[in-house]
């Protein structure tokens, strides 16, 4: 296989026509202007609605009833949360008055639990620009609550929103984790005569919760 | 997958007989136009970024021997196993050997275009692999046993009827006219693949220089869940998607899913990098990128070079009016639409495709849309003039092009025929339009149908009008 990839790179070496190696590399894009914190949240609220998710806000009371409900309707029966995501815990322990839900675990989920299920997992960050939740592996965490659950539940501090794209990877992509998700809204799907439905495979409803 | 390119105008002729086709089409391509205006129009910085866009594709092509090789060190620095094949037969070879050596038995597949170039499902199939298309759309065709016919949307031809019954037969699910009791269906079938499968199957949109990383673009969630679960990943991808760092990739990010779909961005965006760390409670423990030149770096070394920066948003199509009218089957390969049109030929050699670049009006609609403006209707005319000088034209047609630049060299002959079919053709068609002429113009009437030759040219009307405006 050896020969075949030094058989290329002639290919393209005689393609490229003898560069002298040196890659321009266009300029990085002139930073737009980033708003400042509170625009930025604005922003998020904004765009993240718009993506085709549901925010939520404190004061917390009024925020897990609401969540609850929401969650009900959607026929969620039980809750999971990662093990080491301690804000994630405790919003889900404190909802289960709210359903009733049972917690669950990632691994049952995995298993191919057929309960109506909703996932929980502190973001690493929105992004303003988007509407998009930021989830990666950095660190050994999982991606299960926003992959396998029918609801998504994202808590998203207020620090943790950016404006833009690029600001969210230079700060995620140091290091390069395994894995780096955008999350906009929910799972969608056209294909079938171009009507827009939710819940190809990811999860039907996408609920961030700002705190702070 | 099979080659039937040169067959364009008996396929045609079969599409715009099919009705079912003409009016998915109609509804599709109108829709996927009308959200792409939209979401264009809302963005402003969109013409800066699409200039952006295209240069820094423009300069991953003048050295691509430069960033794929930083793109392989970086991938292999993080454990991923990198594959070249130089052509298909090498590529199916590979791939078959891969799902061999890692004990894989099921395979779950998104979305590639790349991996319908290879006819990589079925290299697998031989290989004692079953390979499920998780994408709806690609589930759905490959149930019917036929070929995707959208880049994006590739069942846009089937109904939901039709879609209903096929899931009726190949799942034992009950009929339904409901779209999300359809979606539903294939989301517990797909889901039960997903988790049992031992290796997920992806293309991918972008891969990145700096980092060695794979980058998938979504709605449906499928890569992310073929690049998580399984135990072994495989990205079947062509050379000419890398782009140079990862602070490029919001520069496509912000161009690809408005034009192709008119989102803002996609549901999910997955970058993968490698295989899964220490202390990373999931993801592959194994990852295979399968690089396929596949006649890339002939055509990088031609004129045709800037088609290489397709991003494979399929605006072109949508935007295109012959693809409006016929759909992707027609085609006859992997690729549709202007795109279709001069990158097959180009990837599968010009005498087997050479009906290809005249299955466009040259109107100009796919180059105004193109994310990174490539420059289709010259590349069309560029094509059809090879396609001559290889001897790939007819005598009569290249008799008539001859007579008819002759004609139009000559004002004075110009009008006399001009006044001489004015009087014919009113006469003999009744003002109606000619559907069909005796050979050997039968093959221009064949597929279309002209109006009748105006009364009065087009020239003399031009004259009396801007006469009558002073």
């Amino acid at each position: 296989m050896v020969n075949e990839r030094e058989s290329l790179f002639r290919r393209l070496s005689a393609a490229c026509g003898g560069h002298d190696g040196a890659v321009a590399g266009e300029p990085l894009p002139g930073g737009a202007p980033l708003a400042p914190e509170g625009d930025r949240v604005a922003l998020f609220e904004k765009t993240f609605t718009a993506a085709g998710g549901i925010l939520l806000r404190a004061p917390v009371e009024k925020t897990l009833s609401d969540l609850g409900e929401t969650l009900r309707a959607e026929g969620v029966t039980a809750l999971f949360f990662p093990e080491d995501d301690a804000a994630s815990r405790e919003i889900a322990e404190a909802l289960v008055p709210f359903g009733p839900f049972n917690l669950t675990t990632a691994e049952e989920v995995r298993e191919g639990s057929t309960s109506v299920t909703a996932g929980f997992r502190t973001a690493e960050a929105g992004i303003a620009e988007t509407g998009t939740i930021v989830e990666t592996s950095a660190g050994g965490k999982t991606l299960l609550p926003g992959l396998l659950a029918d609801v998504h539940v994202s808590i998203v501090p207020v620090t943790s929103v950016v404006g833009r794209m690029e600001e969210a990877l230079s700060i995620l992509a140091a290091g390069t984790p395994r894995n780096i998700s955008f999350l906009t809204g929910p799972s969608k799907t056209a294909d079938i005569e171009q009507t827009l439905t939710v819940g190809a495979h990811g999860p039907k409803k996408a609920i961030a919760l700002l705190l702070g | 997958m099979e080659l039937n390119a040169n067959a364009f105008g008996r396929n045609s002729r079969k599409a715009l007989l099919d009705k079912t086709l003409q009016e998915a089409l109609g509804r599709t391509t109108g829709r996927f136009q009308a959200h792409r205006d939209a979401a264009v129009a809302a963005f402003p910085e969109f013409e800066a970024t699409r200039e952006r866009a295209s240069r820094i594709k423009r300069d991953v092509l003048d050295h691509l021997d430069t960033y794929l090789a930083r793109f392989i060190a970086e991938a292999e620095k993080r454990g991923t196993i990198v594959h070249v094949a130089r052509d298909a037969a090498q590529a199916r070879e590979i791939a078959a050997r891969i799902a061999r050596d890692e004990g894989v038995t099921l395979a779950v597949k998104s979305k590639s275009m790349a991996s319908e170039e290879i006819s990589f499902n079925e290299a697998l199939q031989g290989a004692g692999v079953t390979v499920v298309e998780s994408d709806l759309g690609e589930f759905i065709i490959q149930l019917a046993g036929e070929a995707p016919s959208h880049i994006i949307a590739p069942a846009v031809h089937k109904t939901r009827e039709q879609i209903s019954r096929l899931f009726e037969r190949h799942l034992g699910e009950p009929p339904t006219d409901s779209i999300p009791e359809l979606v539903g269906m294939a989301r517990k079938h797909l889901r039960a693949k997903f988790l049992s499968a031992g290796m997920g199957v992806s293309g991918g949109n972008f891969l990145v220089a700096d980092t060695g990383s794979v980058v998938l673009v979504t709605n449906e969630g499928n890569g992310r869940m073929g690049t998580v679960l399984p135990r072994v990943h495989l990205a079947v991808v062509g050379i000419e998607k890398v782009i140079p760092r990862m602070a490029d990739l919001p520069t496509f990010l912000r161009i690809l899913p408005r034009s192709a779909s008119g989102q803002a961005i996609s549901s999910y965006v997955s970058i993968v990098t490698g295989t899964r760390r220490a202390g990373d409670p999931e993801g592959p423990e194994r990852m295979h990128i399968l690089l396929l030149d596949c006649g890339r770096s002939a055509i990088l070394e031609g004129k045709y070079r800037e088609i290489l920066k397709c991003v494979r948003c399929a605006a072109c199509l949508n935007a295109c009016p012959v693809y409006q009218s016929v759909g992707g089957h027609a085609y006859g390969w992997v690729y549709s639409g202007p795109i279709g049109a001069v990158l097959t030929p180009l990837l599968v050699g010009l005498p087997e495709a050479a009906a290809l670049p005249d299955a466009s009006t040259l109107c100009g609609a796919c180059a105004d849309v193109c994310p990174v403006k490539i420059p289709l209707p010259d590349f069309l005319l560029e094509l059809r003039s090879d396609a001559r000088e290889q001897g790939l034209k007819t005598p009569g047609e290249i008799a008539a092009m001859k007579g008819y630049a002759g004609v139009m060299k000559r004002a004075g002959l110009l009008e006399a025929i001009e006044r001489i079919a004015g009087v014919l053709g009113q006469f003999f068609t009744k003002g109606k339009g000619i559907g069909g002429l005796p050979y050997p113009f039968s093959g221009w009437t064949e597929r279309r149908d002209f109006p009748a030759p105006a009364a009065r040219p087009f020239r003399k009307q031009w004259k009396i009008k801007r006469g009558a405006r002073g």
